[in-house]
């Protein structure tokens, strides 16, 4: 035997092994199973609870009746006794006499002690109230109407089944014998949004990312200015927000653990185990407090471009300006092209990033940042010949961008990133014509 | 006897193509009966390799089906023509490669399939490199549910 029969196969790509035949044969079996679990779930739903409840707030007849007696009905359970209010009613249908034991439809037991006590004192004994009685069945009757909040939850348990049974069984029925070829072609000429991404795109590039996410925003010194990918402020909130939390949590525990002491009834397993999440704590406060200072003292960055998008082999200019107030040792300008990866491993998702072009396009050293005196500076940007151009499908990406990196005296460097469009050149060859760039 | 067998090739052997310039060839089907065949499809078509999951896009489709009394003789060869689109070029990077082919699927009785593929490339870009210090970012987890 050339080769062991493997158990488990592989599961992504050309790479896989199992049978994809079985395959959509265990994922209908499944979908179907949900859809008849859903289906028979609702019909129970549907006959215990929801039309009761309905036909309660709908047909039950308005009357009047007489409170005899009141109690509290008990059901003990692992968890203590539940109680529920029991209200006996009198009431006279058709000069026929009956008397229940009865209160709503729903009629559940609760922990809630008090709660069921003060219904019961909301009906002496004596005075008439309004009661509702089922003409199909004038036995049953009810002190109150309305629907419980068991009356959605109960209906979304089986929904949910019956969604995702039915979507899946519709999938496979719906792709059964076709190609992946077919359902891609298929997919395509049924997504207008497709189209509309290619129409924004202007240039007419497919699965190259519409230039109007980076050129609608105009630029004061040239044409367009860059969007940031992802604002310091967030950063710095997301920081405080993590450092509030964890060590407010950890603090409780703390002091939980430092009373023990304090009575003379140390906790040493409270203790010892306080001990590494507070030791998080202060690496997170550092961390947030580094990120303070840093924000603080290095004011927005400003990136804009005299044109978008951009071309292999093509040159631009730039325009970088830089506010705060602190000293810098060097700031760099970079031009760089990212591959990402985005797959799955096991239930996880993953996401994962190779830089393959970096090309340092500006350099300054040794400078001072003035409060109101922003540093700018312009430069040429020239996208390299022979490079790839922009591209992103569903897991799959490359992204063109400019960082601007600055090293600070005294407090950590920062990275700001500019996404930029990079077209393929019309002939294809990416800049290069004959080997030269054009 | 060999098994039933898909022959595809490009008019003028060609395997670089331009954006916008006509792809066009022909396929045949070998070794395979005129009332086997059910269906034959012919795409043009990108696909994604590498670390990431794979993505497929087509560009242009063409069904035979026995079905709608279209009938294949496999004997004579079956043509294709399609003008190339602007993007994306074919491309050899580290975490992701895009792959253009011509896939011809044959839909046989009996549940049986015979696939014939001939890739080609799309533009000329050259293959990728790391960048200088070989940035690399760790994986990062996105969710914990497929």
């Amino acid at each position: 035997m050339a080769r062991n029969f493997r158990i488990v196969p592989k599961k992504r790509g050309n790479r896989s092994t199992g049978s994809k035949w079985w395959g959509r044969v265990i994922e209908a079996s499944l979908s179907a199973a949900a859809l008849a679990v859903g289906c028979v779930g609702l019909v129970i739903v549907l006959n215990r609870v929801v039309v009761p409840e309905w036909r309660t707030n709908h047909q039950f007849v308005e009357h009047r009746c007489t409170v005899l007696d009141a109690r509290l009905g008990e059901q003990k359970t692992e968890d203590g006794t539940l109680c529920r209010p029991e209200i006996r009613i009198q009431y006279t249908v058709d000069g026929q006499k009956y008397v229940v034991w009865t209160y709503s439809k729903s009629w559940q037991y609760s922990s809630n002690r008090a709660v069921e006590q003060a219904i019961l004192e909301r009906y002496p004994l004596g005075p008439e109230y309004v009661c509702w009685y089922d003409p199909a069945d004038p036995s049953v009757a009810v002190l109150v109407r309305g629907y419980s909040l068991w009356f959605w939850l109960t209906l979304a348990m089986p929904a949910s089944f019956i969604l995702i049974g039915g979507g899946g069984l519709l999938h496979v029925v719906m792709t059964w014998g076709k190609s992946a070829e077919r359902r891609a072609a298929q997919a395509q000429r049924g997504s207008p949004l497709d189209l509309l991404d290619a129409e924004r795109a202007g240039a007419g590039f497919p699965c190259v990312p519409a230039p109007a996410s980076v050129t609608n925003s105009p630029g004061t010194t040239l044409s367009y200015r860059l969007p940031v990918v992802a604002a310091s402020g967030w950063k710095l909130f997301a920081a405080m927000v993590a450092c509030l939390g964890w060590n407010g949590i950890v603090a409780l525990f703390a002091c939980v653990a430092i009373s023990g002491f304090l009575e003379g009834r140390p906790d040493w397993v409270l203790t010892l185990c306080v001990i590494p999440f507070a030791g998080v704590g202060v690496a997170i406060i550092v961390y947030a407090f580094r990120y303070l200072l840093l924000a603080s003292a290095v004011g927005p960055t400003l990136v804009e471009v005299s044109e978008q998008p951009l071309y292999p082999g093509k040159r631009c200019e730039a325009f970088v300006s830089q506010t705060g107030r602190m000293r810098v040792n060097s700031l760099d300008v970079l031009l760089v092209c990212d591959e990402d990866a985005t797959f799955h491993q096991g239930t996880n998702t993953r996401r994962e990033s190779l830089r393959v072009v970096e090309q340092a396009v500006y350099h300054r050293v040794e400078f001072d940042l003035r409060h109101g005196v922003p540093f700018e500076a312009r430069f040429p940007v020239e996208i390299p010949a022979g490079t790839m151009h922009s591209f992103k499908s569903d897991h799959n990406e490359i992204r063109w961008k400019i960082l601007v990196k600055g090293e600070i005296a005294g407090r950590p460097s920062f990275v700001r990133s500019f996404p930029v469009i990079v077209c393929p050149a019309a002939n294809g060859s990416n800049g290069k014509v004959n080997g030269q760039a054009s | 006897m060999n098994g039933p067998l898909v022959r595809i090739r490009f008019d003028g052997n060609g395997r670089v193509y331009r954006p916008g310039e006509t792809l066009s060839g022909e396929y045949r089907i070998e070794s395979v009966a005129p009332d086997e065949i059910k269906a034959v499809e012919v795409s043009v078509l990108w696909y994604t390799e590498g670390k990431g999951d794979e993505d497929l896009a087509v560009h242009s489709f063409w069904r035979v089906s026995a079905e709608n009394g279209d009938r294949s003789d496999p004997p004579r060869p079956g043509r294709f023509s399609t003008v190339l689109p602007r993007s994306p070029l074919s491309y050899r990077g580290i975490l992701v490669r895009i792959r253009w082919c011509v896939r011809v699927r044959v839909f046989l009785t009996r549940g049986r399939e015979v696939m014939g593929e001939l890739a080609f490339r799309l533009g000329d870009v050259p293959a990728a490199r790391a960048a200088g210090n070989g940035h690399r970012e760790a994986p990062s987890e996105k969710a914990t549910l497929a």
